[in-house]
């Protein structure tokens, strides 16, 4: 079943992939912009099974990590992708209260972008790489986190519908 | 069952994460494997961003028509009603003039210095998910870039070629922070090294204490060793704020870059360097104030005083 799951998840997480590097990475937002591939993988996670969740986790961070414009070590995202995808899965589990609200996932959402921008930048100073000057980084988290709190309602129901459609359910959102 | 499904996912994540350490251990060691894995990446994507930014330019430029309404309202108000129709026939030539322009200006820099420069496109912004500030261009091994090159702009230093591909290469822009040039300023010769902010403003770090920068000083790029990763002579910014702390070492400054990141359409790669450093050949010129009419009223008297 986590297979079968898994072989549906992975083309719409490329395409969605694909689609953020080649149409929404040609522009430049102030502060920061958003990743529709990021909101997309934690909304698909918070919509899956906590197990499920975490291989999302895993395959959108290994892309982020190959991504050419990436700046860190391949697999830095993906330990951050399976820790957040595992985790606001099996908040959205353990509360279907939450999971089913679009304000509530919304907020989730952004909060998760947030603590996962904030943990890339930590984890990246233990690593050696370089993130900038301080408030250039608080400014973009931001920034980021501003961008996904308006982004997230536009694109919610369309993923939550297309996890229905993929996986023969309601949509709970 | 639900031990089971427990150990199970318990066991997935570790594994998961066992993965990941993994990948991060490998790259760290520098496994070519990984690093060949973007490559591939870039090689995959370049077409759907070539693409994209074909099938985007349009809506591109009528974003940016909106977000310099607010800069010039009442003369683009006055302006209006001329322009609607001639908008519309230039909405696509418009661009092409805009990057005519800049490519113009950038072979302009690059022959007074003497440069030998491939000419690129931007196609892709990159992302700030990962606080890095580089762009696609749309020439690579092909057009004769390699790594460690430097990249220009109409007014001065863009950044430096991280990595390329066959049709594509990745540039580290000057405002990111993991970018650093040596600079010289203007005149004076005093050397020192630049870093980026993540903004259009940089810092500047002299090395000797004995020297001093002051507001207005231009700055060019040293030079590197067999001009790799930067070729000499290439404006680079001017310093806008000094910082005089008591307690540091030697002075440094704010600069601002002279390029302007935010309408970067062309760009070019430096592959070859004149023999000859051009030294402050490309020094901008100041701008140069527009004189106030001036009205001069002679006065004559009349001959006869009334009353």
């Amino acid at each position: 079943m986590i297979t079968r799951r898994i072989l549906i998840s992975l083309p719409m997480i490329l395409a969605v992939y694909i689609f953020q590097e080649a149409i929404i990475s040609q522009f430049r937002f102030l502060g920061g912009g958003f990743s529709l591939f990021l909101i997309f993988s934690l909304i698909w996670a918070v919509l899956s099974l906590p197990e499920v969740a975490a291989l999302i986790g895993f395959f959108a961070g290994v892309l982020m990590d190959i991504s050419p414009s990436s700046s860190g070590p391949m697999g830095q995202w993906a330990i951050i992708m399976i820790a957040a995808c595992y985790a606001i899965s099996y908040f959205g589990a353990g509360n279907e209260s939450l999971a089913s609200n679009p304000l509530g996932v919304t907020i989730l959402i952004s909060i998760v972008v947030f603590f996962l921008e904030f943990t890339y930048v930590a984890t990246s100073a233990l690593l050696g790489v370089q993130s900038g000057v301080f408030s250039h980084i608080i400014l973009t988290i931001a920034g980021i986190t501003l961008w996904t709190l308006i982004v997230t309602p536009i694109f919610l129901p369309i993923f939550s519908r297309l996890h229905g459609l993929a996986f023969d359910k309601e949509s709970s959102i | 069952m639900r031990k089971g499904g427990e150990a199970r996912t318990r066991l997935l994540l570790i594994t998961l994460i066992v993965t990941a350490l993994f990948l991060i251990t490998l790259d760290l060691r520098g496994v070519g494997l990984l690093s060949s894995a973007r490559q591939g990446t870039q090689t995959i994507l370049s077409p759907f961003q070539r693409a994209g930014n074909v099938a985007l330019t349009p809506f591109k430029n009528f974003l940016s028509d909106v977000t310099h309404l607010g800069r010039s309202r009442s003369q683009i108000e006055g302006l209006q009603s001329d322009n609607a129709k001639l908008k519309a026939l230039l909405l696509t030539r418009g661009n092409a003039d805009a990057q005519l322009s800049q490519l113009k200006s950038i072979l302009d820099l690059a022959g007074t210095a003497g440069y030998k420069i491939v000419n690129a496109r931007v196609i892709s912004q990159g992302s700030n998910q990962s606080f890095s500030q580089v762009i696609t261009i749309d020439a690579g091994t092909k057009a004769g870039i390699k790594t460690n090159m430097t990249v220009i702009s109409q007014s001065g230093i863009t950044g430096v070629v991280k990595e390329v591909f066959s049709n594509s290469a990745i540039i580290l822009l000057a405002t990111d922070p993991a970018f650093r040039v040596g600079v010289r300023i203007a005149g004076s010769q005093q050397i020192g090294i630049l870093q980026g902010r993540g903004s259009s403003v940089a810092s500047l770090q002299l090395l000797d204490n004995q020297t001093s920068v002051k507001v207005g000083d231009i700055l060019l790029s040293r030079g590197s060793v067999a001009n790799r990763p930067f070729v000499p002579g290439v404006p680079v910014g001017y310093v806008t704020a000094v910082d005089n702390s008591a307690g540091a070492i030697a002075q440094s400054a704010s600069v601002k870059l002279y390029t302007d990141f935010s309408i970067l359409g062309v760009v070019a790669v430096v592959v070859a360097a004149p023999s000859i450093n051009p030294g402050d050949a490309l020094v901008p010129a100041k701008p140069q104030p527009t004189p106030a009419p001036t009205v001069t009223i002679y006065v004559t008297p009349s001959p006869t005083p009334t009353n």
